[in-house]
């Protein structure tokens, strides 16, 4: 073996991609040559010393947040998009049979929450549950998905007739998901979603009526945790099959001052 | 897409998002670009899961990371300084071999500054070689070149590599 041939071999060499007849012509010759020797040893080094200092990065949390929000949007009726819109969210026979599906599941949850409140109607509460159940439908959940506080805040522009807050939580653990308009009270509202671990978290937010009401009220229904408050004449409803707790802690970094 | 086919997309891609996000940490040089990259890339190889039979799926989804990570690029290539293109790059690692960059820092910091100074088609052979560890066959599979490309590119890369980094007697600094 000449000295080019070797030099021109030892990158596939040092990677195990040589046949074995033709690494033993390489190592029988790096016996015998220093010169190539030493370049056999420069390489190796090289290549331990890349493989030592180069970081091998860890997707983030968020990033599979997103993935699989868009995973378990693609399970339903439209393929997923990054940016889909409501109007390309299924044909009309599915949205119906999707809609019909709703209503079976959670008419039991509603008759749970009107016998326990003694109300007649629809309330505010049973709404917002509803919302919530429907938006972890396949396909529902995000009208633009994004972790970027960027995309999402202004994407609400023109679509409700407010701007919610979108802070960026990532960091502490609740990655933003993306954004969704609802309609609640007769009216679109906006809803923002985040995560926690496997579980959503809605962020519904419109306008208030009422002053500011600075108390804030939380209850539990089949399972789900719902948190109302009023701020800055923001009326506020945060729902989650998460914890009581981690979600009252969710709720202090999305309202400041409580 | 029928939930089947979802979760068969799931056990077999989603253990390669590490993989996925380290090749385009390295190719985007951004952490914000790197993850809308792979999101994409994922939304892209569930489109095209159906079309997907026999194969490794980590090479098949870091093909896809790839042609995203490019595709990202090309789409901001106005606003962008740094270039993809080879002369361009090679001249940014011309100028950045005499910095003090390259020169000073722990040795970690040396080697990344050297790797991303790299133009993108010798950067993405070190990668796929050094860190995702895949074989000869594979990279010519994800960046759509022959075998013998591939190991000139690597060849090369790694003797830039081997310059600047010098001999190893900064290595117990």
């Amino acid at each position: 073996m000449t000295c080019a041939d070797c030099l021109e071999s030892l990158g596939a060499f040092i990677d195990e991609e040589l046949t074995a007849d033709a690494a033993a012509r390489v190592r029988e010759h790096l016996g015998t040559c220093t010169d190539c020797a030493a370049a056999h040893r420069r390489l190796v080094d090289t290549s331990s010393r890349l493989k030592a200092a180069l970081v091998r990065y860890e997707a983030p949390d968020v990033l599979k947040a997103r993935i699989r929000a868009n995973l378990a949007e693609s399970t339903g009726p439209v393929a997923a998009q990054r940016v889909p819109l409501p109007a390309s969210r299924g044909s009309g026979w599915q949205r119906s049979v999707a809609a019909a599906a709703v209503v079976a599941i959670v008419s039991s949850a509603l008759t749970f929450v009107a016998t326990r409140q003694n109300t007649s109607g629809s309330s505010v509460e049973e709404q917002v549950l509803s919302s919530h159940i429907r938006s972890l439908m396949p396909g529902h959940l995000t009208d633009v998905a994004s972790n970027d506080q960027h995309n999402v805040k202004p994407w609400f522009n023109g679509r409700v007739n407010m701007s919610p807050d979108v802070p960026r939580l990532d960091s502490l653990g609740f990655p933003l998901v993306g954004g969704r308009v609802d309609y609640i009270e007769g009216r679109n509202v906006a809803s923002v979603i985040y995560m926690r671990r496997q579980h959503v978290i809605n962020v519904f937010s419109w306008p208030a009526s009422g002053a500011d009401d600075l108390s804030q009220s939380a209850s539990t229904t089949n399972g789900y945790n719902l948190i109302r408050a009023r701020h800055n004449g923001v009326e506020i409803w945060i729902v989650s099959d998460l914890n009581r707790r981690e979600l009252e802690a969710f709720s202090r970094l999305l309202i400041p001052g409580r | 897409m029928a939930e089947q086919q979802v979760q068969r997309f799931e056990q077999l891609v989603l253990p390669h998002l590490d993989d996925a996000y380290t090749l385009a940490r390295y190719l985007l040089r951004d952490e914000h670009d790197a993850q809308d990259a792979v999101q994409n890339a994922v939304l892209r190889a569930l489109r095209h899961f159906e079309g997907f039979r026999h194969g490794d799926p980590r090479a098949w989804l870091l093909t896809i990371v790839r042609n995203c990570c490019y595709d990202w690029h090309k789409g901001r290539m106005e606003r962008s300084t740094v270039s993809f293109n080879e002369s361009e790059a090679e001249s940014i690692a011309d100028s950045r071999a005499t910095d003090d960059l390259v020169i000073e820092g722990t040795e970690q910091e040396r080697i990344r500054a050297a790797v991303d100074a790299l133009p993108a088609e010798l950067r993405e052979v070190i990668v796929l070689r050094e860190l995702n560890e895949l074989s000869y066959r594979e990279i010519s599979e994800v960046v759509g070149a022959p075998m013998g490309t591939v190991m000139s590119r690597l060849s090369r890369a790694r003797n830039r590599l081997a310059a600047v980094l010098g001999d190893g007697s900064r290595k117990a600094s």
